[in-house]
This record gives structure tokens, C-alpha cells and sequence, in this order.
């Protein structure tokens, strides 16, 4: 497992929890465990790992939930993203990719826990309807957009910003 | 009414709830908003009917991601639980999948969100999966089996265990 140098942010839905890394480990993966699945909610999580010296948290705090003797998994508790597992014991913490402001930088190079994998997961990519959303709903998507209380994808000096929530 | 029960909860167990009836929908969605409420690379939601959908125990975290919709979370640990819609003339409600006892019961048929799917994606689901505890390749498997918190894959009279 090697370190690289690079600059990414990421944080919670609703930005009151955000972060700042400057180096990542070449390990991103996800996990079909049932422990990953349940902290995400979903068939498995994403994560990559960051040495925690390298890591800063910018604006609020994670909760934290311990889901075994050493490890505990961190949230938002305001909106309920999950962010990380952390091996307490370990330097390194593993970062939820979809948490990053932009998670295209961290392809997954490996799957583990395949002992929960589910078994339709290998075909998940051939079921058809792939739509985007505008297209699926055209005045729903406006709606949302219009109205969301999202963070952006890029770090912001104040949230939410003064005189309303949408940005 | 069918004597239907497909239960699920969080994490730690603070949060449980049934269905009633089999759910009417399944999806999973690559929409930048659900990303970001999962932490992953697409939400995955079951649609059930909001008068056949009871919490059994614990109260839904809800945060108001836009004027359509809730995000639903455990306030304890933090698992994504679904989404609602603020629509009161709206019939059903939205489960993640992840929190189902059994997240086999239900399969995705439809992909929504395409915008935000990452160019990755066919090329992470056609990779070897390694089993947990077989080793330690991305070097993370196996710190969370000591003592582990989960809650068990079914309803429990209480939780935590005295």
C-alpha cells in the first residue's frame, strides 16, 4: 500500500461537517460486509484510506458510533452521511468516497467482504433503465434543484450562506 | 391483509422497523444528492407504502435535503435509512436496502441518476473479491470483528444486551 500526495475536501449532505486531506493511500476499495453495509445503509461501502496526519477536519465534528472494540464509524449528526471507519488503533482512517467532494478521484481497486456480497451485484450494471434524473423527471429534478439544502462540491468560507439555504 | 413482516434497522439497533406488505418499487440512484446521503457511490431504496411501513422501535433522524424530500438516518449511528417525500398526497415511503435483516429480499430494477455515474462503475463491479478476514489487502477487513456492536439481522425484544 503506498501514500500519494493530493489536495481533496469532502464533507456531509449538509455541510455541517467538512474535511480536508493531503495525501490518500492507493487502497480504495469497497466492502460488502455486513458491518460496512449496515454503517452505509447499502450492498457495500466505499471507502479510501488517509494517513490521519494528514487529515483536518474544517467546519464541525463527525459523530461516531463504536461498531466493535476498535473501531468506530463517523457520521454527520445533523443530515446522517457516513464518513469513515476508523481502526483506532491504525494511522490511517478509511473516508467514505461518495463523501469527497468530487469521489471520480478514487476509483475502488478491489472488492472485500465477499462473504455479504449480494448475488445480483455482478449484473447491477446491466439493469437498463439508466436515466439521468433531469431526464427521468424533468419538473421534479427543478424542484429539488431549486430547493436543495445540498452542500456544494467545493469547500465554502460560511454555511449555510446568509439569507437562505440554496446555493 | 397478507401476513407479511420484512423488518430492518440501523446499525446499532436504536432504530426498527416492518413492512407490511412486499415493497411496490426498488431502485438504486447515482443522483449526486444521494451520494452524498449514502457517503457512496448510489443510494439503493425500496418504495413501500407509507400505511404498511411501521417503525417498531426507536424515531427516524430527518433532515430536509430540499423542499421535495427528507433524508431519513439513525441519530445514534448514522445509517442512511430512506428517503420521504414531503408530499402528504404521496402513498409510499422510501427504505434504504442496506438496513433490511435481509438485503437479499429485495432486488434493484431500475438506475437512476446517471449524470453522476462514476465512469468507473462497470469496471469496480467486474473486480475479484477478496472474503473478509483472508487477508489484508486494503488493510482494513478485519479490525471491526472484535466485540462487535451490530445488531443482529433480526427483531430483538431489547438492545442493547443487558
Amino acid at each position: 500500500m503506498r501514500q500519494y500526495a493530493i489536495e481533496a475536501s469532502g464533507g456531509c449532505q449538509c455541510g455541517a461537517v467538512r474535511y480536508h486531506t493531503t495525501a490518500a493511500m492507493d487502497n480504495a476499495h469497497i466492502c460488502h460486509c455486513r458491518m460496512c453495509q449496515k454503517a452505509v445503509g447499502n450492498f457495500f461501502a466505499a471507502l479510501v484510506g488517509v494517513p490521519k496526519d494528514a487529515l483536518t477536519w474544517t467546519r464541525g465534528e463527525p459523530a461516531t458510533f463504536r461498531s466493535s472494540a476498535n473501531v468506530e464509524r463517523g457520521f454527520c449528526a445533523r443530515c446522517g452521511t457516513p464518513l469513515f471507519y476508523n481502526d483506532v488503533t491504525s494511522k490511517r482512517i478509511a473516508l467514505t468516497i461518495g463523501s469527497f467532494d468530487n469521489p471520480e478521484l478514487f476509483p475502488p481497486q478491489a472488492q472485500d467482504g465477499i462473504e455479504g456480497r449480494l448475488p445480483f451485484f455482478d449484473s447491477l450494471h446491466e439493469i437498463e433503465t439508466e436515466t439521468t434524473t433531469e431526464q427521468e423527471s424533468e419538473a421534479w429534478a427543478a424542484a429539488i434543484k431549486a430547493s436543495s439544502n445540498q452542500h456544494p462540491d467545493r469547500d465554502t468560507a460560511a454555511w449555510p450562506p446568509q439569507g437562505g439555504h440554496h446555493a | 391483509m397478507p401476513d407479511v413482516r420484512i423488518t430492518g434497522g440501523c446499525q446499532c439497533g436504536a432504530v426498527r422497523y416492518a413492512m407490511h406488505t412486499p415493497p411496490t418499487d426498488c431502485l438504486i440512484c447515482y443522483c449526486r444528492m444521494c451520494q452524498k446521503q449514502f457517503g457512496n457511490i448510489f443510494g439503493a431504496f425500496a418504495a413501500v407504502e407509507r400505511k404498511d411501513f411501521e417503525i417498531t422501535r426507536g424515531k427516524l433522524g430527518r433532515w430536509k435535503s430540499s423542499d421535495i424530500g427528507v433524508r431519513t438516518f439513525c441519530a445514534d449511528c448514522g445509517t442512511p435509512m430512506g428517503w420521504d417525500s414531503l408530499d402528504p398526497s404521496r402513498t409510499n415511503t422510501w427504505v434504504s436496502l442496506g438496513s433490511l435483516d435481509n438485503v437479499e429480499a429485495v432486488r434493484p430494477l431500475a438506475q437512476w441518476g446517471g449524470e453522476a455515474r462514476p465512469s468507473w462503475v462497470d469496471e469496480v463491479i467486474a473486480m475479484p473479491v477478496g472474503i473478509t478476514g483472508g487477508g489484508d489487502a486494503a488493510g482494513y477487513r478485519d479490525a471491526d470483528r472484535i466485540h462487535p456492536r451490530t445488531h443482529p439481522d433480526h427483531d430483538t425484544e431489547y438492545w442493547p444486551p443487558k
